[in-house]
């Protein structure tokens, strides 16, 4: 690096633009990282948070939580499978509703039987149960102002219901979950427009339906198996983790969308570190022809120019990745969807890294080819 | 003896191309010893030159310098003669452009895989207090004039001892007084520290100061 060191020296102002591209490709890539883990967490955190290993649908190429509906037999059926160690049904359905002031809100109306594992712990208040209509809500509501003993009415079903609890951040489809009793969820999902008129009741066939099931399963519970008992029941069995993330709206657009992005600008980054040392090493050529015939070897100038890409790429990256983490932390305190997480954070860092190196080593590679004789130099 | 070199042919080109840029040429030169070798350019000086260095395999002939036997030796091992045993001075100096003066000396020393120590410095101070650059060690080549280059390369030349030197058209870019003085300079040089020098030069001013002067025409030597 003898000679690296003094060329960042000696040609600051090519280095310094080039540093500072490194740096801002570097500070994009580290930003979008978190956009993209905060945009992940901002659709689907009420999923991830669930301790679920699958997600039953019922039948269907691409199913969705939106469109999905089971029976009573599919859901019995799958909890007297061997191999299954928890099952929940669980009721889906998105709801404009007022708050207590008349605001309008927004919500995805969870069902889920009180105290099983599908009703989150609250942070505050109760947990579902004490009575037929009280609901837990998403931090993110309560953040709207959603209050506990606030009464939210339904918008066309005007079922009315009272908020009991408050728990962590939980949304689908970008939607914060209200989490109802089942039963207050089979009610307003498929009751009349208006309510039940006074007098009436429900007929039995509403609590026969639910959106989809919730499943714990063992590991000795294979693909083959699954599959089998999916053919059986009629429903469609998805790993929660990343398959069942698809089923929810926007998901697979935001994360292909953000993806792209990032992986264009890690293309970027190599493409353009490799022009940067191609045409480096290009004005370099009488020097390296001169170096070689006074003895340096091709290993030598290529340690050299390597570590010299290698100081290029990492002060530039750690410049920009330090950035980025520093006004990550006012974007994650606006509750903007941004979050660090540490390993997506590294993943893209390293992506960018080894990508620049490849760019950076595909292009100092022509020193190889550099003839000594031109240090010989007729009359230049 | 440092350098021994035997019937050396060197064809290039292909085809209706192909030239003898070398055509049987034999040379001898003692430790401490300065050749001149004149001639017109295209006359094969630049490929004696390069053939000498190993900078290029001759079609056929033997080379020795010192007691090394080069012409069978491959790239890599001719890469290691020419940092151990071979010092050039290059037409227009040729030194790096991101580096000091001292810096282009030191540069031999990292070449052989090793950190320049407090004795390395010293020494590469002392080579250039000989060729009188002792007031500008700290220069970079974009600083300094053409004949003050050419002494940093003389400098660089001698820093690893070597058996051999090989000096190119060494003031055609200098005029007739400082090209007096490297040529002077150079044969001091040569004298003092007894490595064999084989200089290129077409300018017949600057053969009062060598041992020996040689004549080359097509590819073919005479003694002048």
């Amino acid at each position: 690096m003898f000679i690296a060191l003094r060329d960042l020296a000696f040609a600051k102002g090519r280095f310094f633009l080039m540093g500072l591209v490194v740096v801002l490709i570097a500070f994009l890539t580290t930003l979008l990282s978190g956009l993209s883990a905060g945009l992940i967490k901002n659709n689907i955190s009420g999923l991830m948070e669930m301790p679920v290993t699958h997600i039953a649908f019922e039948a269907a190429d691409e199913p969705t939580y939106r469109a999905s509906l089971v029976d009573r037999a599919m859901w019995e059926g799958w909890a007297g499978k061997p191999g299954v160690k928890g099952m929940e049904p669980l009721g889906h359905t998105v709801f404009n509703a007022r708050g207590a002031r008349n605001e309008p809100l927004e919500l995805t109306l969870w069902g889920v039987r009180p105290g099983a594992f599908t009703e989150p712990r609250v942070t505050a208040g109760a947990q579902l149960g004490a009575t037929p209509d009280g609901v837990l809500v998403s931090r993110i509501l309560a953040d709207k102002g959603v209050k506990i003993g606030d009464r939210i009415v339904l918008d066309r079903v005007l079922t009315e219901l009272t908020v009991v609890g408050i728990t962590e951040e939980a949304n689908i489809g970008h939607i914060p979950i209200v989490y109802a009793p089942l039963p207050k969820w089979q009610e307003a999902t498929y009751g009349p427009p208006g309510g039940m008129p006074p007098g009436e009741v429900f007929p039995d066939v509403v609590y026969d339906y639910v959106s989809v099931i919730a499943l714990q399963l063992e590991d000795s519970l294979d693909k083959a198996a699954i599959a089998a008992i999916d053919e059986e029941l009629g429903t469609t069995t998805l790993v929660k983790v990343d398959k069942s993330y698809i089923a929810s709206t926007g998901y697979l657009e935001e994360v292909r969308s953000v993806g792209m992005i990032q992986y264009s600008l890690i293309l970027i980054a190599a493409v353009v570190i490799g022009a940067f040392f191609a045409i480096w090493t290009i004005q370099r050529t009488q020097e390296i022809g001169l170096v070689k015939a006074l003895g340096g070897s091709n290993g030598y100038l290529l340690r050299d120019s390597l570590g010299q890409a290698l100081l290029l790429l990492g002060g530039g990256t750690a410049l920009g990745l330090g950035a980025a983490l520093w006004l990550g932390q006012f974007l994650m305190k606006t509750g903007r969807p941004f979050m660090y997480v540490p390993e997506t954070v590294t993943a893209a860092v390293v992506a960018l890294l080894v990508a620049g190196l490849i760019g950076g080593a595909l292009s100092v590679r022509r020193i190889t080819a550099v003839d000594p004789i031109i240090a010989l130099g007729r009359d230049r | 003896m440092s350098l021994l070199a035997r019937d050396l042919v060197l064809v290039l080109g292909d085809g209706e191309q192909q030239v003898r840029a070398l055509d049987g040429v034999s040379v001898e030169v003692q430790d401490g010893e300065l050749l001149a070798v004149v001639g017109p350019s295209g006359s094969g000086k630049s490929s004696l030159l390069a053939v000498c260095g190993g900078l290029r395999t001759p079609t056929s002939g033997r080379i020795r310098i010192g007691d090394t036997d080069i012409t069978a030796l491959g790239q890599s091992l001719l890469t290691g003669i020419r940092r151990d045993r071979i010092g050039f001075v290059f037409q227009q100096s040729n030194l790096v452009p991101s580096l000091t003066a001292v810096e282009q000396l030191l540069l031999m020393v990292h070449l052989r895989g090793r950190r320049p120590g407090r004795a390395d410095r010293d020494r590469a101070l002392a080579l250039l207090r000989e060729v009188g650059m002792e007031h500008r060690v700290d220069r970079r080549p974009g600083e300094l004039s053409g004949g003050e280059r050419q002494r940093v390369g003389i400098a660089r030349a001698f820093m690893t001892e070597p058996a051999l030197l090989l000096v190119d058209e060494p003031t055609s870019m200098l005029d007739h007084g400082r090209g007096r003085q490297i040529v002077e300079l150079l044969a001091r040089e040569c004298h003092e520290h007894k490595v064999a020098t084989l200089m290129v030069t077409h300018d017949p001013g600057m053969l009062a100061y060598a041992d020996r002067v040689v004549r080359m025409t097509d590819g073919r030597l005479t003694e002048a």
